[in-house]
């Protein structure tokens, strides 16, 4: 248990949280949701990597990169989950559990942001909790790890 | 203490003894004990029930708002046509987490779309019977509990 690793991704614009467009995405910057996660990570003992990215092709880089390095994957891939086939086809291809999240009810907001590329390609999704959708994606992941395990 | 409800819909009552590679194995009894044991673990009440009639839902939601802070609902099939329940959940004023079992992004389309996504304060779908198990947390920590 101690040995899982996780990698928490978060995609364009997510460094300017608690910067801009506080009504939508509340007052809390990333790294004080970093801080949050990772108290969540030591409390379930295991280790966090955290990777965020304002380029497409870095992010499809990085998760190329955790192949046989980490369990599984928490992504907050910001506006890329509603149009980047590139970042699908990289969390297709890894073959390692991801779990979606999102700050905002995606799903009260702008029709374009009703569609995620990324789900299919996802074990599930998380949206619409603040920071803590990735408190609660974390949790899923572990259990679902947990779940794999026993079979 | 805060209570909460958790409703499931149409079709639910059948979990464990249907399509079990998309549900898991978990029946519902075993999801509503997984359910009451996160919810001693976190100091609230929980009631749990099931309908398989969109109006014994609306009826239940209507009397949400006197006797529970918030509802896990898992709406089955209606959450992608019912505009009737739709309105009983925007109207409570009280939150309303949604929930599915499966990941319905990876399933027919007519599932990709919920009538009901956008009265809800967020969705957690695909992780089993741990997606009501996730809804209560968030609904206990949306009430500071």
């Amino acid at each position: 248990m101690g040995s899982r690793r996780i990698a928490i991704i978060n995609g364009p614009n997510l460094n300017m949280l608690g910067k801009r467009e506080i009504g939508i995405y509340g007052g809390k910057t990333l790294e004080q949701i970093c801080d949050e996660i990772r108290h969540e990570g030591e409390r379930q003992g295991i280790t966090l990597e955290f990777f965020q990215s304002n380029v497409e092709g870095f992010i499809v880089d990085y998760i190329h990169s955790c192949a046989g390095k980490i369990q599984g994957f928490v992504i907050n891939a910001g506006a890329f989950t509603h149009y980047s086939v590139a970042l699908r086809d990289a969390l297709g291809a890894v073959r390692l559990p991801a779990i979606e999240v999102h700050i905002s009810n995606i799903y009260k907001r702008e029709p374009f942001r009703h569609l995620s590329y990324i789900a299919p390609v996802c074990a599930g999704q998380v949206c619409g909790f603040g920071s803590y959708s990735y408190i609660l994606g974390l949790r899923a992941l572990l259990e679902l790890l947990d779940e794999t395990e026993r079979e | 203490m805060k209570k909460f409800l958790a409703i499931s819909g149409p079709n639910l009552n059948l979990l464990g003894t249907r399509k079990t590679s998309i549900y898991k194995e978990s029946s519902l009894d075993e999801i509503h004990a997984k359910l009451r044991k996160k919810a001693a673990e976190l100091g609230v009440g929980i009631d749990c029930e099931q309908y398989n009639s969109e109006g014994d839902i609306i009826d239940r939601m209507q009397q949400v708002p006197d006797n529970y802070a918030g509802v896990v609902l898992n709406a089955g099939a209606l959450a992608h046509y019912s505009y009737s329940l739709r309105s009983a959940i925007g109207t409570m004023l009280v939150p309303c987490v949604e929930v599915f079992m499966s990941n319905v992004h990876a399933r027919e389309e007519f599932r990709h779309k919920s009538v009901i996504a956008d009265v809800c304060v967020g969705t957690i779908s695909g992780f089993g019977a741990n997606s009501y198990v996730l809804a209560l947390e968030a609904l206990a920590n949306l009430a500071g509990v």
